[in-house]
C-alpha cells in the first residue's frame, strides 16, 4: 500500500473518531450543564478542546448555546466539527479508490450534513441534543458502513489503528475535562456528571452492573481508564491498537514495525498492570498525561516507519 | 400535463439540425423518450431533477471551487434529457474515427521518426517544428507497438444539414469519460426501464478495455504487472474522474510525490518499501511530468520519469509529445494525412479551417471577421477563443493586434451552427446546442469505440459554447443498436 494512502485513511478514521468524541463530550457538558446546581462553566471544555485564549474564552464561557455553535459550526475554530469532518473526507476524498462507494457516500453525506446552513440554528433555537444526536448517528452510520464493506486488508488495519490511538486520547481527555476543573478532587464532581459521561459512552448499564453500589468516583475511572470489556475504555482501545497494528507483521517493513511495536506492547503492558489505587496515588491528571504521551509516541513511530512518503 | 405544454415552447432556431424534431414531428428514436416525458407532471419531473442533483452530491461526483480560503462542492450541470444517437448514425462515426486515429497514429509515429511527410511536402516542416508541443525528446524512441494515442476524446459537431464534423482532436489527456459512466448509471435511477426498452447500448465496457490495453504495454511480460494512474492530486477539477478510473480498474491512484526513479526505473513508495511500477496511465500534462527535462517548478511530476520512459522500462500513457497531432493548426492538415498514409478519403469531414500564419487566408479571415471564430492554436477549454457575431468592435480590434504578433498561434474557422437537443428547463423542453465526445481506446488490436460518449450542451440560450468552464453542462447519450 502506498505510505500516502496509508497515512490518509489512518488521518480519515482518527478525524472521524475525533468527531464522534467531541460530539458526546458536547452531549455530556450540555446535559449535565441543564441539570447542575450551580451555573455550569465551559471553561474546561474550551480549554482542552481548542485554542482559544482565555480572555476569549471567558467571555462564552457560561453561554451553553455559543459554545455548542462554536464547537460545531464555526469554521474560524480549527477543532470545529464542521472542520474536522471536513478534513475527514478531504482525506477519504484522496484514497476513494482504498474505501469501499458505500463509505465514500457516507462520508459526503456525513460532511453535507454538518455544512447544512440551518444546523447552527437548530443549536440556537432547538433542543441541541436532538441535534447532536443526529450527527452521531452518521458517525455511527460510518462504522457500521466501514465495518461490514471494508476489505480486511491493511487499509483496514490502519483504519483502526488510527480509529484506537484516538479513541484513547479521547477517552483520556473526556475524562480530564471535569477533573481539571474539579482541581483532581474525586468527591468533588456532582454524581450526575458520572451519570451523563457514561450514559453518553453508552457505559451506564454496565457501570450499574458491574458496581453495584451507586456512583463513586473511583468506580467510574475504573471503568474508563481500566475495564476490558467497556469498548471506550483506554485499556480497551490500546488492546485493540496493539491487535490491529500486529497485523502488519507479515506486510515487509520489519525495522519499522518493531519499533512501533516495541512502544505499543511498552504501553499495553504498563496499563494491563495499573490498578484504580494506583491511579489515584499517581493523580490522576498525572496517570492521563503520561498515557497521552506514550500515545503520542506511538503516533510519531507510526508518522516516521510508515507515513513518510514526502 | 399535456403533450402540447411540454413541447409548446420548443422553438428551433432556423437552419439548425435539432435532434429531435423534424418539420414539427418528434423523429423515430426520440419517440419512446417525449411519450414517457409526457406521462409525467411538472412535479414529478422536477423531482427528477432534485434526484439527479442529489444523487451527484451523495456520490461526490463534483469539483471543488476554493474561493477565500473554502472549497464549495460544485455538479457538473446535468442535462436529465438524454442524446440519442441512431446505430447508422454510430456505425458512420465509429468508422470515421477509426480511421482518423490511424492516420494520427501514423502521423505521430512519422514525426518522431523518419518525418516522410515533411519530406514528401505534404506538411510543411516550420508547421511541426513552431509547435510548442512538438518534444524532440521523443525523437526515434520507439514507442510500445507504435502506439502513441492509446485515449482519445473526439469532439465531432453537426452541421446544419446533419452532417457530422470533426471539432478538434483531443490526443493528451483528453477528460470527461467518468461522466460518460456516471451520467448513464444517474439515467438508470431517474428513469426506471426506459433503457432497455429503447435498446440503448451499455458504455460499461470502457475500464475493461483500457486495463486491457493498459495490461498489454506492460515492459515486463508478467501476468499481474503494477499500473497506476497518475493525478495531479485533489484540487484537481478532473480528480473525481482519475479516482473513478483507478477504481474501476481495481489500479493504484498515485500523485507525483508517491513515485520515485531509481536507476531508470520508476517505484512506488509503500509502506513495505518500494513496488517496481510498469504502467502509467497519466492524467498529468507533458510539460509538468518530469521536473528534469520539462518545467523545473513543477511539484506534479516525478524527476527522471523520463530517462526510465525513453529506457523502455515504463510504459506512459498517452505517450509525450503527441500535442503536436491534435494543435489546432496541424489539425487542418489531418485529411491530407489520411489520403498520404491510408489512400483513403476522410469518412468525417473537418471544419474549414484557416491558417493566419498564411497572408491570403489572413486577409480573407480579416474582412470576415464577424463569421468567424478564431482560437489559439495551443489552448483548450474554450479559453482565449473569439467569437466573431458577438464580439465588439474594440474586442475584435484587439483580438487583431494579438494575431499579427504572432499569427502562428491563431487559426480561424467559420462558425458552424452546432446542432440542438431538446434540455428539460423550468417545466418544459427547451432546444439547446450540443457536441458530441465519444472515447476511443487504441491498443495493440486496433481501435475500439465504447458506444456512447459525452454530450455537452450549451445551457445558455443561443450560446454556441459548450465547454464546462463557459457554462456549459452535459447529457447521457445514448447509441441505439436497431
Amino acid at each position: 500500500m502506498l505510505s500516502r494512502v496509508a497515512d490518509s485513511l489512518y488521518w480519515m478514521s482518527r478525524y472521524l473518531e475525533r468527531a464522534d468524541g467531541i460530539l458526546r463530550m458536547l452531549k455530556i457538558n450540555y446535559a449535565s450543564s441543564q441539570g447542575d446546581l450551580q451555573e455550569f462553566s465551559w471553561k474546561p471544555v474550551l480549554r482542552l478542546f481548542t485554542y482559544m485564549k482565555e480572555e476569549e474564552a471567558n467571555t462564552i464561557a457560561y453561554d451553553s448555546r455559543a459554545v455548542l455553535q462554536y464547537m460545531v459550526t464555526d469554521k474560524e475554530n480549527p477543532n470545529s466539527l464542521v472542520n474536522i469532518v471536513t478534513h475527514a473526507r478531504e482525506n477519504a476524498r484522496a484514497v476513494q479508490d482504498h474505501i469501499t462507494k458505500e463509505v465514500w457516500q457516507c462520508l459526503n453525506d456525513y460532511y453535507h450534513a454538518v455544512r447544512d446552513e440551518r444546523l447552527a440554528h437548530r443549536l440556537h433555537k432547538e433542543d441541541p441534543i436532538s441535534t447532536l444526536d443526529v450527527l452521531i448517528k452518521q458517525g455511527l452510520l460510518y462504522y457500521g458502513t466501514a465495518d461490514i464493506t471494508m476489505a480486511r486488508g491493511e487499509g483496514y488495519a490502519f483504519i483502526n489503528i488510527g480509529k484506537y490511538l484516538e479513541r484513547a486520547l479521547q477517552s483520556a481527555d473526556i475524562l480530564d475535562v471535569k477533573f481539571s476543573d474539579a482541581h483532581f478532587d474525586f468527591s468533588k464532581i456532582h454524581t450526575t456528571y458520572w451519570k451523563y459521561l457514561l450514559l453518553s459512552f453508552s457505559g451506564y448499564e454496565l457501570y450499574l452492573k458491574t458496581y453495584k453500589s451507586g456512583f463513586d468516583a473511583k468506580n467510574v475511572v475504573g471503568q474508563i481508564v481500566l475495564n476490558k470489556d467497556f469498548p471506550r475504555s483506554v485499556i480497551y482501545s490500546i488492546n485493540r491498537l496493539s491487535r490491529y497494528f500486529e497485523r502488519l507483521e507479515n506486510q515487509g517493513n520489519k525495522p519499522g514495525y518493531e519499533t512501533v511495536e516495541f512502544l505499543i506492547g511498552k504501553l499495553k503492558s504498563e496499563i494491563s498492570y495499573t490498578t484504580v489505587d494506583m491511579i489515584e496515588d499517581a493523580g490522576l491528571h498525572n496517570y492521563l498525561i503520561k498515557v497521552k504521551k506514550e500515545l503520542s509516541e506511538v503516533a510519531n513511530a507510526l508518522n516516521k516507519n510508515y507515513f513518510a512518503y514526502s | 400535463m399535456q403533450t402540447s405544454e411540454l413541447l409548446n415552447n420548443y422553438d428551433v432556431d432556423a437552419g439548425t439540425w435539432d435532434e429531435m424534431y423534424k418539420d414539427s414531428a418528434v423523429r423515430e428514436q426520440y419517440r419512446a423518450v417525449v411519450d414517457f416525458m409526457q406521462q409525467l407532471s411538472v412535479e414529478e419531473l422536477n423531482k427528477k431533477e432534485e434526484l439527479a442533483r442529489g444523487l451527484f452530491m451523495t456520490q461526490g461526483i463534483t469539483f471543488t471551487v476554493y474561493s477565500s480560503g473554502e472549497g464549495i462542492e460544485k455538479i457538473f450541470p446535468f442535462d436529465i434529457i438524454p442524446r440519442i444517437i441512431t446505430a447508422s448514425e454510430w456505425s458512420y462515426i465509429e468508422e470515421g474515427i477509426k480511421q482518423r486515429l490511424k492516420a494520427l497514429n501514423l502521423f505521430l509515429k512519422d514525426v518522431y521518426n523518419e518525418q516522410f511527410i515533411i519530406k514528401d511536402g505534404v506538411i510543411p516542416a516550420e508547421m511541426i517544428y513552431s509547435c510548442p508541443h512538438y518534444l524532440r525528446e521523443m525523437y526515434k524512441f520507439p514507442v510500445p507497438y507504435d502506439i502513441y494515442v492509446h485515449i482519445a476524446g473526439i469532439d465531432l459537431i453537426r452541421n446544419s444539414d446533419g452532417s457530422f464534423y470533426i471539432l478538434e482532436d483531443n490526443l493528451r489527456t483528453p477528460s470527461g469519460v467518468s461522466y460518460m459512466l456516471e451520467n448513464r448509471e444517474i439515467t438508470k435511477r431517474l428513469f426506471p426501464d426506459l433503457l432497455p426498452k429503447n435498446n440503448v447500448r451499455t458504455v460499461n465496457e470502457y475500464p475493461n478495455i483500457l486495463h486491457k490495453n493498459l495490461v498489454s504495454l506492460s515492459p515486463r511480460q508478467i501476468a499481474n504487472p503494477t499500473i497506476v494512474v497518475l493525478t495531479p492530486g485533489i484540487y484537481n477539477s478532473a480528480y473525481f474522474e482519475h479516482t473513478t478510473l483507478a477504481r474501476m480498474m481495481g489500479v493504484e491512484l498515485v500523485e507525483g510525490r508517491d513515485l520515485v526513479v531509481d536507476n531508470h526505473r520508476v517505484y512506488m513508495k509503500t509502506t513495505a518499501g518500494r513496488q517496481l511500477v510498469d504502467v502509467i496511465y497519466r492524467r498529468v500534462d507533458d510539460d509538468f511530468l518530469d521536473p528534469l527535462i520539462f518545467n523545473p517548478n513543477s511539484m506534479l511530476g516525478v524527476a527522471g520519469i523520463m530517462s526510465a520512459y525513453r529506457k523502455g522500462n515504463v510504459a506512459v500513457v498517452n505517450a509525450l509529445g503527441n500535442g503536436v497531432a491534435d494543435d489546432k493548426a496541424i489539425y487542418a492538415y489531418v485529411p491530407a494525412m489520411i489520403k498520404y498514409y491510408l489512400n483513403e478519403d476522410p469518412l468525417l469531414r473537418n471544419v474549414p479551417t484557416y491558417q493566419l500564419s498564411k497572408p491570403e487566408e489572413k486577409e480573407l479571415v480579416f474582412s470576415n471577421m464577424n463569421k468567424m471564430v478564431i482560437k489559439k492554436t495551443n489552448e483548450s477549454g474554450g479559453y482565449g477563443m473569439l467569437m466573431g457575431h458577438s464580439a465588439s468592435d474594440e474586442e475584435i480590434y484587439n483580438y487583431k493586434q494579438e494575431i499579427l504578433k504572432n499569427p502562428r498561434q491563431f487559426i480561424a474557422q467559420p462558425i458552424i451552427s452546432l446542432s440542438s437537443s431538446p434540455c428539460y428547463m423550468n417545466g418544459k423542453l427547451v432546444p439547446r446546442r450540443v457536441d458530441l465526445r465519444p472515447y476511443a481506446l487504441c491498443g495493440p488490436n486496433g481501435v475500439e469505440i465504447v458506444p456512447g460518449g459525452l454530450t455537452r450542451v450549451a445551457l445558455k440560450k443561443g450560446s454556441l459554447v459548450v465547454n464546462s468552464s463557459q457554462g456549459g453542462g452535459s447529457k447521457d447519450t445514448w447509441v441505439l443498436s436497431v
